[in-house]
């Protein structure tokens, strides 16, 4: 269900300039960022392999073989199968699902909020301002994954919930970033002229300030995007994020990928790969996004 | 100056009390609380009144707001409390882990600074050539590699090619410092390959952006050796970021150590963090999450503080 806004999504990643041509702008990005083009291949392999699952998994990946397990890769089992005779090429497949659901899921939410919060900061300044800046202070003093440890252990451990905890460590992060954007949009001549004419509060963040920050927003977004999967890898590895029997690459690495990481080394390698090449690919394209969108947030 | 140092350090003050309040009552909303937990351990099911006993015992019969103001006057005296688990102080159970923990993150800095900076240097010189791409992949590639995952594959590798593990007992380094760096610089490499990627990016783009500054042609226009621009000039002006993102990097490896103690079955803070939050451990996981906040705040006090002493443009109020 969550799939549909996902692809939606990133399609709109993949846009940053619509008003020059939508495709002339693709290929625009594909010959000067080449790294950022190859970022986004795999992003839309990946969106196609999880939207795909059920056609493209050899195998039902819950469905325990006692017959075949610890078997190294083989003809039927490209990647070999886990200590209760799963097929591990079928639960990376349907892990891509956990990974994407969270990681949109978590890093839109959360970029959203904290720009709203940023805008809202910066459009009302003052008290208001003053009061959400200490507040984002606080929650800037926790580790990331400190903080979502502590909310997962208060919300439980389903997909839903992990979004919710990973989410609500990044707005603060997001905010901070947004609100010094938004402040020198407040004094464009637009904004008075808005609030000259009698718009709410509501309509002028929403509709006058929030798209105006929409190069920032996007930067932080699809820099969320791969923390978000590797928080919720490192969640599921400590047993605290997506539970068994459902597929996660980072639940793949806990329990016997170590303990069997002598006899059966394909259970510990090919996860991992997964997580890190999920997360290279959004880092390559985050990057370049960033070069193409604003050059002086190059630091960040 | 001095009027600066005093307020930004008052500052401080309000920003831990709101950690302490998130803290606390954060996960007193956790289900389930260390006396139901610890009971039902032994024996699966226990009656009404021991529990009330006990949670009597550790004060958590009382309201809430009269179990933080006990629980913050402790504070303020650095009295963390008894651990609500195994009985003993707070400050012994995190002496314990303490060394190895921050022997860790020392060890992974030193790795990751003397990768980054060399690393950025260079890349930010030879900008848009193959070192640059090279450079660029392998910093993205260390932020996208989980370090649980590069410190399975590390012990994977020692026990797959040399037959050898690293030893599994922690000995403290001053009783045997080859045993004790045998052990440790596995979980610090692993640790330190992400935040040598971290520091190599911003070293590299703020060389890319000192290096474009008016002083630094000048240096060069009047005939100075390239090392010398290189270490005197641009260096010493691009250090400050990367310093920043150094100190903050490390006060929140404690976080990033969380997943990797695990992997190496390391005795550290992370892995009594885990812990705690597994047994419900209040006072113990409101102790360290304040110790880790608290080190956060100070070093961006200390950040903030070195800007100025570091960089005379920037002016305090």
């Amino acid at each position: 269900m969550a799939m549909n806004p996902t692809v939606e999504h990133a399609a709109e990643i993949e846009r940053p300039a619509p008003r020059s041509g939508v495709r002339s702008a693709i290929v625009d990005f594909c010959r000067r960022r080449t790294l950022g083009a190859l970022g986004a291949a795999v992003i839309v392999l990946m969106l196609t392999v999880a939207t795909f699952a059920e056609f493209l998994a050899p195998y039902d990946p819950v469905a325990n073989n006692f017959g075949a397990m610890l078997s190294a890769p083989s003809r039927g089992h490209w990647l070999g199968t886990d200590s209760f005779g799963r097929d591990v090429l079928s639960r990376l497949i349907y892990g891509s699902r956990t990974a994407l659901m969270v990681g949109f899921g978590a890093s839109v939410l959360g970029a959203t909020l904290g720009a709203i919060l940023g805008v809202g900061g910066a459009y009302f300044a003052g008290k208001i301002d003053l009061v959400l800046q200490r507040i984002m202070d606080i929650f800037l003093s926790f580790p990331l994954i400190i903080l979502a440890l502590a909310l997962v252990a208060i919300l439980g451990n389903t997909i839903p919930n992990l979004i919710i905890a990973i989410m609500i460590p990044m707005i603060p992060r997001c905010a901070l970033v947004i609100r010094s954007s938004a402040l020198s949009i407040r004094e464009m001549p637009y904004v008075d002229a808005a609030r000259a004419a009698g718009f709410s509060h509501a309509r002028i963040i929403m509709r006058h300030m929030l798209p105006n920050v929409m190069a920032p927003y996007l930067i932080m977004l699809t820099a969320f995007l791969g923390q978000a999967i590797l928080l919720e890898a490192s969640l599921s590895f400590l047993g605290l994020g997506v539970q068994e029997p459902l597929a996660a690459w980072g639940l793949m690495l806990r329990g016997a990928a170590v303990e069997f990481a002598e006899t059966a080394p394909w259970l510990a390698i090919f996860p991992g790969l997964a997580i890190s090449l999920a997360v290279f690919a959004f880092n390559l394209f985050g990057d370049s996004l960033r070069d193409a969108l604003d050059p002086r947030l190059r630091t960040q | 100056m001095w009027k600066y140092l005093l307020k930004r350090s008052l500052l401080m003050i309000p920003t831990l009390l709101g950690v302490a309040v998130v803290i606390f009552f954060l996960i007193r909303i956790i289900p389930g609380d260390v006396v139901e937990l610890r009971m039902s351990g032994d024996t699966g099911s226990v009656s009404e009144e021991i529990l009330k006993s006990e949670r009597a015992r550790f004060g958590l019969d009382k309201p809430v707001w009269q179990q933080f103001v006990t629980w913050i006057a402790g504070v303020a005296r650095l009295d963390f409390g008894t651990s609500m688990w195994t009985g003993a102080p707070i400050w012994d159970e995190i002496k314990l882990r303490f060394a190895l923990s921050m022997q860790v993150a020392v060890m992974a800095t030193l790795i990751a600074v003397s990768l980054a900076i060399p690393l950025g240097v260079i890349a930010a010189l030879k900008q848009d050539s193959w070192i640059d791409y090279a450079v660029r992949i392998f910093s993205i590639a260390g932020l996208a590699t989980p370090s649980f995952w590069l410190g399975i594959v590390f012990i994977l590798s020692l026990l797959i090619i040399f037959k050898w593990l690293p030893p599994m007992v922690y000995t403290p380094f001053w009783v045997d410092p080859w045993q004790n760096i045998q052990q440790l610089i596995w979980p610090a490499l692993a640790v330190g390959y992400r935040y040598s990627a971290v520091a190599t990016r911003m070293t590299r783009s703020a060389m890319l952006e000192v290096l474009r500054e008016d002083y630094i042609r000048t240096a060069r226009a009047k005939g100075l050796w390239q090392k010398l621009v290189l270490w005197r000039h641009a260096l010493k002006n691009a250090m400050l970021p990367v310093m920043t993102v150094v100190g903050i990097e490390f006060a929140f490896l404690l976080g990033g150590l969380v997943v990797t103690e695990q992997v190496f079955n390391l005795n550290g803070l992370g892995l009594l963090f885990v812990q705690a939050v597994a047994h419900r451990d209040y006072t113990l996981i409101q102790a360290l999450v304040m110790l880790v906040a608290g080190f956060t705040i100070l070093v961006n006090f200390a950040m903030d503080v070195m800007y100025g002493w570091l960089d005379p443009r920037i002016r305090y109020r």
